[in-house]
């Protein structure tokens, strides 16, 4: 017999947590056997927390009762049949009530359990039998039309401390030793679930005379895994396929769980050969996550997720034996922090793909070229308005505000210049240039201390010093690029 | 208000348009008998497809070429059903003042293969009054329905005389003052990229006067990703969580796309291997990973896991040294 049939209930008073609601069941329980009729009664909360074992318990001050669960097909017919008619005549046998219970009815299908709902609504309505219901979900749509003409009670999650005393009992009665921080474990593991609670002991204490939390590590890995960072400790620890497929069954998308692998492989593996090899395998399953996405097949996800699990899992030549911090990846704060700035880059290069007949990805390609010319102020004031670039639009390229009134005047005199011969153009160029150093120079003295025209030029000649050594770099690169191509000819 | 020089200098007819000679013999041909099939353009960006586009629809079109041509970006679009609405409400409507009407849908191999699905079905319905021309880089990730309705036409790497050309026009008509050795430079960074090269010389010339081949040098490299160096320095003394933090910085914040990274990372490595601070055998192995990395990133979803496994290859080939 399974631990949690063994060591459930046997009565009433033996029901872990939500007192007042088994006064109540009582109370309802009562009234029906003394021959009054009352209210069908809902019973609502998670898992595990004694919902069927309270309507068994309630079942057995009846002399009959029927129970129908999510296995059983429920469409309007059936129900009709096997409840329409127990609830409108009596048992045959003595004046007994029949208890029907209707478990899991939030989870009645609305294709393959046709009108469940609504036969389940024609007999609470007109049924002279108690009736008692359970859910899990309190905001499922299918308890709409019901929760009105029910009792609905709210079952609340059972106390780890009740759990811990339950589980301790069993122990003692299995004849088990613990330690004190194991059942702990298990009880607060089982989230108020004492079904989970009370099979996870029986897992790792059946047929033992003691468990320790070695025993846990050993459950963690049968658990249903909840949380991604167990999936990424499974794959980076464990070399069994099991294991690991059970792991790699966690909910979320297959690139967030990729990134998330692929973040923590260098902090869990330290030989190269096996960061090199584990990572050949990431670059393989987001092979197939691009496949899988261009070409809409998702059923090129399982390789994916193959290679991403067991393939990362098998890289390694043994578990370490450490603990290893596992982390979020570093490529979502850098994202959430570049998002305002990357915003800004969409609209303005979607504004500009309209004038340039390209797409947006085109469009930003050209940005850097685009923030060369920007440091020039005619060709700034001079794009700008073509591309009708807004002042923070602008500052994507050049951090100075352009001088409109000075340079609104220049287009016009530049226009003519071209028009005329070379060197006058040149010469012109210069003066205009001239012009602005002297202007910019005025309007800062005007506005601000000396001070800030000192902040002004340091980055100036910062910046130049840097260009001048990517220059030198950049001509080296250049040149023995050259040569390299005349090498081979 | 002056446009970019791109703008500014793109051909606006099918005699100017620079290169491709034999594309547009047979496009001048397709004009002169006042028809022509559904047409796809594919080839290298900076090439022409837009600009022979544009000028193909103005000469096949006439007078009243702005109401019976449109253009379309199939990757900016959101999803199909944009571009099946744009299309079929602009198809619906017979030419006026043209033979027909002209949908110019930009990079379709970005669009998915459903996506291309409904886009076939479009072409399909409105033959009778409008023709498409679809461009692309890579026809390979064009489903074969389509292709098959349409006459391909390969656009190839702009010529360098060609460009040479090209840029001494404008240098002209802008009246810059730009030596042969400075064009040259330009030139061998533009890669046969007509966009680029135009790009880089308008760049240079705001930054001063004269260009000369420095005044490039300096444009092209402050145009460039930075930090790649650096990164592929990091990788190689074996700091590889450090070689994917400034990858991830370069690639998340400064926004540098996986093909240029990937570009960046062979020229980088490629300069070691000449001036002997890395070894011909390491050299020749790291090649063949850029290279299968460079195929990927193009096959698989997300660039940067691509490129930070390329980086555990630069880890091993450290050790080995």
């Amino acid at each position: 017999m399974l631990w949690t049939e063994k060591y459930s209930p046997k009565n009433f008073d033996e029901v872990l947590g939500n007192v007042k609601l088994k006064d109540e069941i009582l109370n309802w329980t009562e009234d029906w056997l003394l021959g009054k009729t009352s209210q069908c009664i809902l019973l609502i909360g998670p898992p595990g927390t004694g919902k069927t074992t309270m309507a068994h318990l309630a079942a057995k001050e009846f002399s009959e009762y029927i129970e129908l669960n999510a296995s059983d097909k429920r469409s309007y017919d059936i129900l009709k049949n096997t409840i329409g008619e127990t609830s409108l005549s009596k048992s045959l046998y003595g004046d007994g009530l029949k208890l029907i219970i209707l478990d899991e009815v939030d989870g009645i299908h609305g294709n393959e359990d046709r009108g469940g709902t609504r036969a389940i609504n024609q007999i609470v309505k007109e049924g002279k039998h108690p009736i008692i219901m359970m859910a899990n979900d309190p905001y499922s749509k299918r308890l709409q039309s019901l929760k009105p003409k029910c009792n609905t009670l709210i079952m609340r999650k059972v106390h780890t401390n009740s759990i811990v005393a339950l589980l301790k009992k069993i122990c003692v009665k299995e004849g088990v030793e613990f330690e004190e921080h194991v059942v702990r474990n298990l009880a607060k593991r089982s989230n108020g679930d004492l079904r989970t609670a009370i099979n996870d002991l029986e897992v790792i204490a059946r047929g033992r005379d003691k468990i320790t939390s070695e025993d846990l590590e050993l459950l963690s890995s049968k658990d249903d895994i909840v949380n991604i960072f167990d999936t990424v400790r499974t794959v980076l620890k464990s070399k069994d396929p099991k294991r690991i497929r059970a792991a790699m069954r966690v909910d979320s998308e297959p690139s967030f769980i990729l990134e998330i692998i692929t973040e923590n492989i260098p902090k869990e593996y330290e030989k190269v050969n096996e960061i090199q090899s584990a990572y050949e395998k990431i670059s393989q399953a987001d092979l197939y996550l691009g496949r899988a996405f261009n070409t809409r097949v998702y059923t090129y996800w399982k390789y994916a997720f193959e290679l991403m699990g067991l393939g990362v899992a098998l890289s390694k030549a043994e578990t370490y034996k450490k603990f290893s911090r596992l982390t979020n990846s570093s490529i979502f704060p850098k994202l959430s922090k570049s998002r305002g700035k990357r915003n800004l880059e969409d609209k303005v290069a979607e504004k500009m793909g309209q004038k340039l007949h390209a797409s947006k990805k085109v469009v930003k390609e050209q940005f850097p070229y685009m923030k060369i010319m920007f440091q020039n102020d005619e060709t700034a004031h001079e794009l700008a308005t073509y591309f009708d670039l807004a002042d923070d639009e602008v500052k994507l390229f050049r951090s100075r505000k352009i001088k409109v009134k000075k340079s609104k005047k220049k287009p016009t005199k530049a226009k003519k210049t071209t028009t005329s011969t070379k060197k006058l153009s040149n010469e012109t160029k210069v003066e205009t240039s001239k012009k602005v150093d002297v202007e910019d120079k005025l309007s800062s003295n005007k506005k601000s201390s000396s001070q800030k025209v000192k902040t002004e030029d340091k980055p100036v000649k910062k910046s130049s010093k840097d260009t001048e050594n990517e220059k030198d770099s950049e001509k080296t690169s250049k040149d023995s690029q050259m040569s390299l191509f005349n090498f081979n000819k | 208000m002056n446009a970019p020089w791109v703008e500014k200098y793109r051909p606006q007819t099918l005699d100017e348009v620079v290169g491709q000679e034999h594309t547009i013999l047979r496009l001048k041909r397709y004009v002169k008998e006042g028809n022509m099939p559904n047409l796809m353009f594919t080839g290298p960006a900076g090439v022409g497809k837009t600009t022979t586009a544009i000028a193909l629809a103005k000469e096949m079109l006439g007078e009243y070429w702005r109401q019976n041509f449109l253009e379309l970006n199939a990757s900016d679009a959101r999803g199909i059903d944009t571009v099946r609405n744009d299309i079929k409400s602009f198809c619906r409507l017979k030419a006026v003042g043209s033979p027909f009407r002209i949908i110019f849908l930009d990079e379709v191999d970005n669009m998915t293969k459903d996506a291309q699905h409904a886009l076939r079905r479009e072409m399909e319905m409105y033959t009778k009054t409008s023709s498409f021309i679809l461009s692309c880089n890579y026809s390979s990730k064009i489903i074969d329905p389509i292709q098959s309705r349409c006459a391909i036409f390969r656009f190839v790497p702009v010529k360098g005389h060609q460009i040479i050309k090209r840029l001494e026009y404008i240098a002209e008509a802008e009246g810059l003052k730009i030596d042969m050795a400075a064009i040259e430079s330009i030139v061998y960074f533009a890669e046969g990229d007509m966009r680029r090269a135009v790009n880089i010389l308008q760049a240079s010339s705001s930054a001063g006067e004269e260009i000369t081949e420095e005044s490039v040098d300096e444009v092209v490299s402050k145009a460039k990703p930075k930090d790649v160096k650096k990164i592929v320095n990091k990788a190689l003394d074996g700091d590889f969580i450090g070689a994917r933090e400034l990858l991830r910085d370069v690639m998340v914040v400064q926004g540098t796309s996986g093909e240029d990274m990937v570009t960046q990372i062979y020229q980088e490595v490629s300069k070691m291997a000449l001036d002997g601070s890395l070894n011909e055998d390491i050299y020749i192995n790291l090649v063949e990973s850029i290279g299968e990395t460079d195929y990927r990133i193009r096959e698989g979803s997300n660039p940067r896991i691509q490129l930070e496994a390329l980086l555990t290859k630069f880890l091993i080939n450290s050790k080995a040294d």
